[in-house]
């Protein structure tokens, strides 16, 4: 009987420890899912050589198409290779380590610089440079940022999942993007092509903020004006391979 | 920019196969393959599961030796218009993985969206899609070849024939880059019809009178693109799924092979 | 402090919101799927720059032009190339797949030396001096012993500077014994040789031929040069050119003729001199020709007259005579009519009558180096090395006789009898050839008889192999030292089979060497230099590319531009100068043949008591049944009533099907006087009752496992049949029997 009773009052105790729990499990998990996932997801990869664009943009004629162009074929050429870089760095210029490095392991030994591409997408990706830039004049900064104005590489972030470059997803864990480089996921692609109502056929376009347009949108209506990606529903094969 | 967009001409790509140059050797079978990264297994024999875009069957006349005839016929995907877009293949696929494209009249295959329920398999009536039963495996050092402009498939989707999209998304980037929205008839060209020994394989737009397909096909656009050709033929065109790729054959027999004809049905082209 | 069953579950609950609230699980199920999308070990080509590079295919005489498309340093496609005067653009299946070659797992990789027993696979890695020391090492050792003359070579061409190379090099070591590999090249070439009286090939003016009587030639099938023959083929539909075929089975060629012949199989000599015998007598040759330029004719016309009237031609044949009649005259009355032979694609020789009959009816209707006709086409003659300087031991060698026994007195004519080889060997206790090498060939599987060519090889104590792939030969020999395949190599290619023009082409260098290979070339002339003396002097350049760039000479730069290099006036003689005969002219009964040919059909192996079935090869252009094993993707495409599984299908007339009680797909045995096997029948209308047909180009026993030990290996099931005149292998078929099992 006694220990019916002080089971009773411990019971009665416990309304406050319910909430201390709910808030601890709240805090907890908060904690998990906002600092220790991102953490755990991403691995953090430093590219083989550290590179300055500032001082290369300073020191080539035609800007970022000095390294970064457009093929006769139409193709772009990305990354430039080392046949490119090998006009210039036939010899080390300067004391810089990462000079010295670059010329030494892969000058000397005609070996591909194993560069992580922020901008990577996925192989199942068709995506044409020529039909943004020539066509649509678009400005690299639109969707590859102020990349060309920084000093350092910065630290690449690969998806352990995935992997994809966090650049995909966007820095932001939340997936919430301030600028329109911050993110480079289909969605992101939609949102551009509906503002400038380019690939659509409805005028009064709109997308939803992810993750509305999933929970929202059944999967018929896609064809309908709020869809996420490509009003008209016959768009995939335009991207995707 | 979107005015442009909206004033170019929707193009529609087709074939037109010549059956009496066609000599069944196989080529446009083996561009295909090697253009658009298909794998190959030990055993190929079982045709069911070996995964050939575009497959040359072998018809015969069924006569007794020496009346016997035999006339080789390439199937690639038939890019099916149905009646606007409505293709069998594409009307049943739900996870949109297949699809119509209006642009250029070439049914999609997304790899990545198909979870591979097979539905288009059975919807296609011309044996046109392959299912991937097994992951691709090339011999080591063979992943050398493999062609970057087409992703290669993973175990349990479905593929078949794109009419070499990529082709025509390259060209479109070289023109591009010399300011031109309109290809020209030699800039894309599908693998098979680029590589065929005979001549026998014409592609291009069904709907530009100075392309060749156009010329030969003569297809009567309000009539679902019937051809007005007395030698052209489309493969079970009574089933109203309009395809893009028309036969040639001076061949009675085999321009009747082409359909489920009753005895006393003739090949006539006008049934309306 | 005690948790309590209800602060747990507040605490899960807690966390289950607070999680809703964090990326976790949005985040975790997009990558998940996104995970489900891409499957890691599904391999993602790497994208890069795209090139374009021409070259030449070597894998068949044909000679066709290639643009192969790269990715970086990758070669990820090939391509016709536009523009070259073989295939203007288009490729053939086999081209198509060499990328499959290239990279396959079919390649050697580094010199081998065997270790174990022959055949055993039991291989050691040595470097290339060692190779090209052991090499050298056994030849000197032979040479000083006055055995130089037991050394020889099978090749598969006689033409360019790599057979050359190796020509010259037997011939200052002090052998005669080059031998090429046999096709119809050695039939027509005897046979222009005979009635023209000069050295040349055969070239064929198939763009401009009205009307094309095949006896039997896989027009195509991948008879001549296969890409070439398709778009002729194509013309021919456009023109509104005939196309007739002469053969027992409904192959492509006759499907895709105006009119198919079916005929006794081998009797397609008779039908040329029935044809002949209705030209003459009805006067529809070309007088012009037949009495300015040629000679014989009198001696011709009493033949034909006399045995090869109507009527006994169809009672040989099978054909009906007015059949005959009829096309005799549609081909006299063709403006440019073109008589061609040798079956199939022309892998073995056939019988030298049967060339000359068919050569004199194109000499009936005038078409002899004329436009749609026949022409007698001789080598470039770019190849203007200085004269070898040959020592004693290398001048008592050449005076050695042959082993095949070409030139001598039994074999005057022919040049190479590669069919006669196994049995001169096997024919002798020890074998009198005690050296071997083997380019560009693979006899062990292409000549007939692959038993007594195993047997043969196996006594020949020293084969050395300068095999690509693992061949059979290869598999067989006791050192392989790999060239690198035609993608990664130079290497001039005159002379497409059956080209009416002089082309050369260029093959070179798409993609570095993949593996430790040695261009063949290169090895010869280490080999040479390694050996001393006059056998180094007559090799004097450093290696083979500097070889070749001095031989083509002033052609070396545009011919390393353009991908080829062509004569754009080369001409044959008018008919006053065209023939060096004894006569000087046209000799329909050859003046320099000491024995007539009577012109009979080749009598087969076999009686018809024991074997009441003919067996005859048919070629297959998705069967490459050359030195080359068929790619995986060639033999993807392969039909399954041809093979399935590891099963091959003979083709059989239901009809005699019928008769021994086969159903479609049923197992049986198939026996000839030169084997058996166990194949499956499938029934075919288009074949005569009578006949089985088997494909040739399966049966491989080498290579690797898309390819091994599917269905057979036709050579395994017939043997040589010698023309008495030639010497060259004239069968066609053996005789054969089924029996279920």
């Amino acid at each position: 009987m006694s220990r019916l009773i002080e089971e009773k009052g411990k019971e009665s105790e416990s309304g406050g420890f319910i909430i201390l729990f709910f808030i601890l499990g709240l805090a907890a998990s908060l904690v998990l899912g906002w600092g220790v996932f991102p953490k755990l997801l991403y691995s953090q990869k430093k590219q083989p050589i550290d590179f300055n664009h500032v001082l290369h943009v300073e020191a080539v004629e035609e800007g970022c198409e000095s390294c970064h162009f457009f093929r006769e074929d139409g193709s772009f050429s990305g990354l430039p290779k080392l046949a490119q870089c090998v006009d210039c760095h036939e010899e080390i210029q300067g004391e810089d380590p990462n000079e010295v490095k670059f010329v030494e392991e892969f000058v000397a030994n005609e070996r591909e610089v194993p560069w992580l591409v922020y901008a990577e997408q996925p192989d199942c990706v068709f995506f044409s440079h020529a039909a943004h830039v020539k066509m649509g004049k678009m400005e690299c900064v639109l969707c590859h940022g102020h990349i060309g104005e920084s000093s350092h590489s910065r630290v690449y972030e690969e998806n352990r999942v995935t992997g994809y470059s966090r650049d995909i997803w966007g820095k932001n864990i939340s997936g919430l993007k301030k600028n329109t480089w911050d993110r480079m996921k289909m969605d992101d692609c939609a949102e551009c092509h509906a503002k400038n109502k380019i690939g659509y056929d409805k005028t009064s376009m709109e997308t939803l903020p992810w993750p509305l347009n999933w929970a929202l949108l059944p999967y018929e209506k896609q064809i309908g004006p709020k869809a996420r990606v490509q009003a008209k529903k016959d768009a995939c094969f335009v991207c995707h391979k | 920019m979107k005015k442009e967009v909206k004033n170019e001409k929707a193009k529609k790509y087709g074939m037109v196969i010549d059956l009496d140059k066609c000599t069944g050797c196989g080529a446009c079978m083996v561009a295909c393959m090697s253009e658009n990264n298909v794998p190959f297994k030990e055993d190929e024999s079982n045709k069911l599961d070996s995964i050939a875009w575009m497959r040359v069957y072998k018809l015969t006349n069924g006569k007794p030796f020496p009346e016997a005839d035999i006339c080789y016929l390439p199937r690639p995907c038939m890019h099916c218009e149905g009646h606007n877009g409505h293709a069998p293949c594409v009307s049943v696929c739900p996870a949109t993985a297949t699809d119509y494209n209006h642009e250029t009249g070439i049914v999609s295959q997304i790899y990545t969206r198909c979870f591979g329920c097979r539905y288009c398999m059975v919807a296609c009536p011309y044996h046109a899609r392959y299912f991937n039963w097994w992951d691709p495996v090339w011999p080591e050092g063979m992943e050398k070849y493999l062609n970057p402009d087409v992703s290669p498939r993973m175990r349990g989707v479905v593929e078949k024939c794109s009419f070499c999209f990529h082709r025509y998304q390259t060209a479109m980037n070289k023109a591009y880059v010399e300011g031109r929205r309109k290809l020209e008839e030699d800039e894309y060209q599908t693998s098979c019809a680029q590589a065929c020994p005979a001549d026998a394989i014409t592609f291009g737009d069904l709907n530009d009178p100075a392309h060749a397909v156009h010329q030969i096909a003569k297809p009567d656009l309000k009539h679902g693109g019937r051809s007005s050709n007395p030698n052209a033929f489309r493969l079970l065109e009574r089933l109203g799924t309009n395809p893009k790729v028309y036969y040639l054959s001076s061949r009675e027999w085999v321009r009747r092979a082409g359909d489920n004809y009753l005895k006393k049905d003739k090949t006539v082209k006008k049934l309306h | 402090m005690k948790i309590g069953r209800r602060s747990f579950l507040s605490f899960i609950i807690g966390g289950a919101a607070g999680t809703a609230l964090s990326p976790l699980a949005w985040k975790s199920m997009d990558d998940s799927s996104i995970w489900s999308q891409n499957w890691p070990w599904t391999p993602v080509p790497a994208d890069g720059e795209v090139s374009h590079v021409n070259s030449v295919c070597t894998l068949c005489p044909g000679g066709c032009g290639i643009t192969v498309r790269k990715v970086d340093d990758r070669a990820v496609k090939i391509e016709g190339m536009k523009g070259h005067p073989v295939n203007d653009g288009g490729v053939c299946i086999l081209g198509l797949s060499a990328l499959q070659l290239l990279y396959g797992p079919t390649r050697v990789k580094a010199p081998l030396k065997r270790v174990g027993e022959r055949g055993e696979e039991k291989w050691q890695e040595i470097s290339w001096s060692e190779a090209v020391a052991e090499v050298a090492a056994k030849l000197g050792d032979l040479r000083s012993k006055g055995k130089s003359h037991t050394v020889c070579s099978i090749l598969d061409s006689d033409k360019g500077t790599v057979p050359y190379l190796f020509g010259r090099l037997l011939t200052v070591y002090g052998s005669p014994n080059f031998i090429r590999t046999p096709s119809i090249q050695d039939s027509y070439e005897l046979a222009i040789n005979l009635m023209h009286g000069v050295q040349a090939s055969a070239g064929f003016d198939v763009e401009h031929a009205d009307f094309v009587l095949s006896f039997g030639s896989g027009l195509i099938d991948g008879w001549g040069s296969p890409v070439r023959m398709f778009k002729a083929n194509s013309n021919w539909k456009d023109s509104g050119s005939k196309v007739v075929q002469i053969e027992p089975r409904l192959s492509n060629t006759a499907a895709k003729s105006d009119k198919w012949i079916p005929i006794n199989p081998g009797t397609e000599v008779a039908l040329a001199m029935g044809l002949a015998h209705v030209i003459i007598k009805e006067s529809l040759y070309d007088s012009d020709f037949v009495n300015n330029y040629s000679s014989g004719f009198d001696k011709f016309k009493q033949l034909v007259l006399d045995k090869y009237n109507p009527d006994n031609v169809a009672q040989i044949t099978g054909v009906d005579s007015s059949a005959l009649v009829s096309l005799a005259r549609n081909f006299a009355h063709a403006s440019k009519p073109l008589a061609v032979c040798g079956r199939g694609q022309g892998k073995t020789q056939g019988s030298l009558d049967e060339f000359i009959a068919v050569h004199a009816l194109n000499a009936l209707v005038g078409n002899i180096n004329s436009e749609g006709g026949v022409w007698a086409v001789p080598d470039p003659d770019y190849i203007k090395w200085p004269e070898v300087e040959m020592d004693s031991v290398a001048a008592v060698g050449m005076q050695k006789e042959r082993i095949d026994g070409a030139g001598s007195e039994t074999y005057p004519y022919a040049r190479y009898l590669l069919n006669r080889f196994s049995g001169v060997v096997n024919s002798e206790e020890e074998s009198p050839v005690n050296a071997l090498f083997v380019a560009g060939a693979n006899p062990l599987y292409t000549i007939s008889d692959s038993k007594a060519v195993k047997e043969a090889f196996s006594k020949i104590p020293f084969v050395v192999s300068f095999s690509s792939y693992m061949d059979e030969t290869a598999k067989n020999a006791d050192l392989i030292l790999p060239n690198h395949v035609f993608l990664e190599r130079y290497e001039d290619v005159p002379m497409p089979v059956g080209l009416q023009k002089h082309v050369i082409g260029l093959s070179r260098p798409v993609v570095k060497p993949q593996f430790n290979t040695k261009h063949v070339g290169d090895v010869i002339i280490l080999i040479a230099k390694a050996l001393g003396g006059r056998i180094a002097d007559a090799f004097p350049w450093d290696n083979y590319e500097a070889c070749l760039e001095e031989t083509l000479g002033d052609k070396w730069e545009s011919i390393v531009e353009n991908g080829f290099w062509s004569d754009p006036d080369f001409k044959v003689p008018a008919s006053e100068e065209a023939f060096n005969t004894p006569s000087g002219k046209f000799e329909f009964i050859p003046a320099n043949l000491k024995s007539p040919l009577d012109f009979s059909p080749v009598t087969i192996e076999g009686s018809d008591i024991s074997y009441p079935l003919i067996l005859v090869p048919y070629d297959s252009m998705r069967l490459a049944n050359g030195f080359i094993g068929n790619p995986p993707f060639i033999t993807k495409t392969v039909e399954d009533t041809v093979l399935k599984g590891k099963d091959v299908f003979v083709e059989i007339n239901p009809k005699t099907a019928e008769e021994i009680g086969l159903i479609e797909g049923r197992y049986v045995d198939i026996r000839t006087p030169r084997g058996k096997a166990k194949v499956r029948v499938h029934l075919f209308d288009g074949i005569m009752p009578g006949i089985v047909a088997l494909p040739r180009g399966l049966g491989h026993t080498a290579y690797d496992k898309y390819i091994a030990g599917k269905g057979i290996n036709f050579n395994e099931l017939i043997g040589p049949v010698e023309d008495p005149v030639s010497g060259f292998d004239a069968a066609w078929g053996i005789r054969a029997r089924l029996t279920k099992v």
